[in-house]
């Protein structure tokens, strides 16, 4: 028989026997159904928590700290910085200083009118801040001049205004500045009367708060590391004390290619003699249990799947013991054993594909309607458990259900298969049954 | 009679023995005959008599206990069911008392069964279909369901599609046995009139002495041997 003529009898006699056809199609779109939702769930919990995690930290910066104490001590030094670089996987690596041990002064405005005393600076490798995931809300990433810097997101409201009394000198968060720090260079200042130091730094950007980089990102200024460490070392030179030749670090910053690498490069590290830490430590137990959670609900969606195949095996096996003499006379009239084999798997398999194909659509509207109801805050605690309540107002904003295209592709092949394993004793059935069954007189 | 001609049908020593419980019954004990191309062949026999059971075993719907049955020079006796699928799409076509039409299916959908199980594209078979069906006199019934018709223009449908691939041997069993008289002789008129235009050979089982004279040859079964065995001359009796 021709590919065409097997499917058109398929399909005529599914359609002789709507009723029982519709209904066998109807628990597998229930099976299917359960299976894309709760895939779909497990996938928008784990999508919830990288959010998170996300929002906590960049997932695939790697912070490196200095180990131990003393003599005996392993820094971090350009020679480590290189074998990190050299690890596979390391997008890019950059040490890291801070200044906590000089005060420095900063003031801005004009005639040096405004003035800030506590605030951190940090240094880093200036083509490096983007990749480690500093970002930007002004200006632009223009730090390859000397003395460029840029500045926290609100290191502007830390001035105080030398001319007005104390206490009301300084402006609120989230009110106009006193002045904008993008278009006047800070003096910097620092060290006692007769020997002070003072350098002039312009912004060139205001970065975007983020406290898992540093204070520097709200409350602070973002050094080119060879600026910094020359100021320090001027300081040094000036206060009298020896100027370390050999350049250390006490923490360096390293950015993966992608988190799967984190892992990996982590545990490289850790092998030159340093500490890590990265949201790797978070991340990985969240994920086991996502992806346990999603198994869990995989299960429970399969099960319903199960019961699907079953009815599909009893409508298959009841057509048979009706169709028997219908069989009988096929065979009579020359149809071949596996054009009746195929004929009653397609059958199956057709309603498996009718039944995955509803199922697929039926969940992408349950998907999208839990998800307004997730946002309208109905379903929120009930589905995330802690998580999400750990979320905050993010989990608001992250769907409870999502249906990437593999799942829906994934689901209605499933169906087919389904149905086809579940066609495949009734086909044999089929395929027993003798031609003489076309004479027989009942 | 020429017995040069190879017959069409041979039968040997065929015996059928059905095995119930403990019980054994013989159905056939030691058939043998010929049956020649371009034959009617009437069996006639009363039920018990083993009848059906030779249809069964000359159209290989049935494994006969012992002895052989040959088709066109083929052992039908010894194939498997893959061979005989293909030996019925060629050779072999059926006329079934009840009809056995396919309800889902039209009058022309069902002619052309036969030739879609062949392979053959639906637009030349339902060609082929239609002819058919109007040379049984089905041309205003083509698109017609099973149930919209009458017993006797059912069995016109399935005379259709017996003859629609043009096999060279017809079983037919019981093919009037649920029509009337009137309707009967215009089925069997039918029936003959195909077979002689085309030489074909046609074996038939029935138990309506009527069907006599449309045979060349009346086996005769009781008790699954052959009691008689006629050739006749259109219609005059000729001993053999």
């Amino acid at each position: 028989m021709k590919s065409h003529d097997l499917f058109r009898v398929c399909l005529q006699n599914l359609f002789r026997r709507k009723t029982r056809t519709f209904l066998t199609v109807m628990g597998v779109v229930l099976g299917c159904c359960s299976v894309m939702i709760m895939i779909s769930m497990g996938i928008g919990m784990k999508l919830a928590q990288e959010q998170m995690l996300s929002m906590m930290g960049d997932l695939t910066v790697i912070q490196v700290f200095a180990a131990g104490k003393g003599n005996r001590s392993k820094k971090i030094t350009p020679k480590t910085m290189d074998a990190i670089k050299g690890i596979p996987g390391v997008l890019a690596a950059t040490p890291r200083l801070s200044a906590e041990q000089i005060p420095i002064t900063v003031y801005g405005g004009k005639d040096r009118r405004y003035r800030c005393v506590y605030w951190s600076a940090a240094g880093i490798k200036a083509d490096a801040a983007e990749q480690m995931g500093y970002r930007l809300i002004d200006g632009e990433w223009n730090t390859s001049g000397q003395n460029k810097v840029l500045a926290g997101e609100q290191l502007a409201f830390l001035f105080e205004d030398q001319k007005r009394p104390s206490g009301r000198n300084m402006r609120e968060m989230g009110t106009e500045p006193y002045f904008d720090l993008l278009k006047t260079p800070l003096i910097l200042e620092a060290g006692e009367e007769g020997k002070k130091m003072v350098w002039e730094v312009k912004v060139s950007g205001r970065m975007k708060e983020d406290f898992s980089k540093g204070m520097e990102t709200s409350e602070g200024l973002l050094f080119r590391i060879e600026d910094l460490q020359r100021m320090i070392d001027e300081y040094q030179r000036a206060q009298g004390k020896a100027v370390k030749q050999k350049k250390e670090w006490e923490m360096a910053l390293v950015k993966a290619e992608s988190i799967q690498q984190v892992a990996k490069i982590e545990e490289a590290i850790r092998k030159l003699g340093l500490s890590t830490s990265s949201m790797e430590s978070i991340r990985k137990p969240m994920e086991q249990e996502a992806r346990q959670k999603q198994m869990m609900f995989g299960c429970l969606g399969a099960v319903s799947l199960f019961v699907a195949a079953l009815g599909i095996t009893n409508t298959m096996i009841m057509s048979i013991s009706e169709r028997t003499k219908e069989i009988g006379v096929m065979k009579a009239l020359g149809c071949q054993v596996r054009d009746v084999r195929t004929l009653f798997l397609l059958e199956a398999g057709t309603i498996g594909f009718i039944g995955g194909v509803l199922g697929m659509l039926v969940s992408y509207g349950l998907s999208a309607a839990m998800n307004i109801a997730a946002s309208a805050g109905l379903t929120g605690g009930l589905m995330g458990g802690e998580e999400l309540e750990f979320l905050g107002e993010a989990a608001g904003a992250a769907a409870v259900s999502v249906i990437p295209w593999w799942l829906s592709a994934a689901a209605v092949l499933f169906s087919v298969l389904t149905g086809l394993a579940a066609g495949y004793y009734p086909a044999k059935k089929a395929v027993e049954v003798p031609a003489l069954e076309a004479i027989k007189h009942d | 009679m020429n017995h040069k001609i190879r017959p069409m049908i041979r039968v040997r020593n065929l015996s059928k023995t059905y095995v119930v419980g403990e019980e054994k019954a013989e159905a056939l004990k030691g058939i043998s005959l010929d049956i020649f191309q371009g034959e009617i062949c009437c069996i006639f026999g009363t039920s018990g008599s083993g009848k059906s059971t030779l249809l069964n075993l000359l159209a290989g719907m049935e494994r006969p206990t012992s002895g052989e049955v040959w088709i066109r020079g083929r052992r039908i006796s010894q194939m498997n069911e893959e061979e005989l699928a293909v030996f019925r799409q060629k050779y072999i076509g059926f006329i079934f008392q009840s009809y056995h039409l396919f309800p889902f299916m039209t009058a022309v959908e069902n002619t052309a069964m036969p030739l879609m199980f062949q392979g053959v594209p639906r637009k030349k078979r339902e060609e082929i279909a239609v002819q058919m069906l109007k040379k049984v006199g089905l041309s205003h019934r083509l698109m017609h369901y099973p149930w919209q018709m009458s017993g006797g223009q059912q069995q016109r449908a399935g005379i259709a599609r017996a003859f629609a691939s043009r096999p060279e041997v017809i079983f037919a069993d019981e093919p009037t046995g649920n029509l009337d008289s009137k309707t009967t002789k215009e089925i069997m008129e039918m029936i003959t009139g195909f077979a002689r235009g085309y030489h074909q050979t046609i074996v038939m089982v029935t138990h309506d002495p009527e069907m006599e004279q449309y045979a060349h040859r009346v086996i005769r079964l009781v008790d699954g041997v052959i009691v008689g065995n006629e050739r006749r001359f259109q219609g005059k009796k000729e001993e053999t």
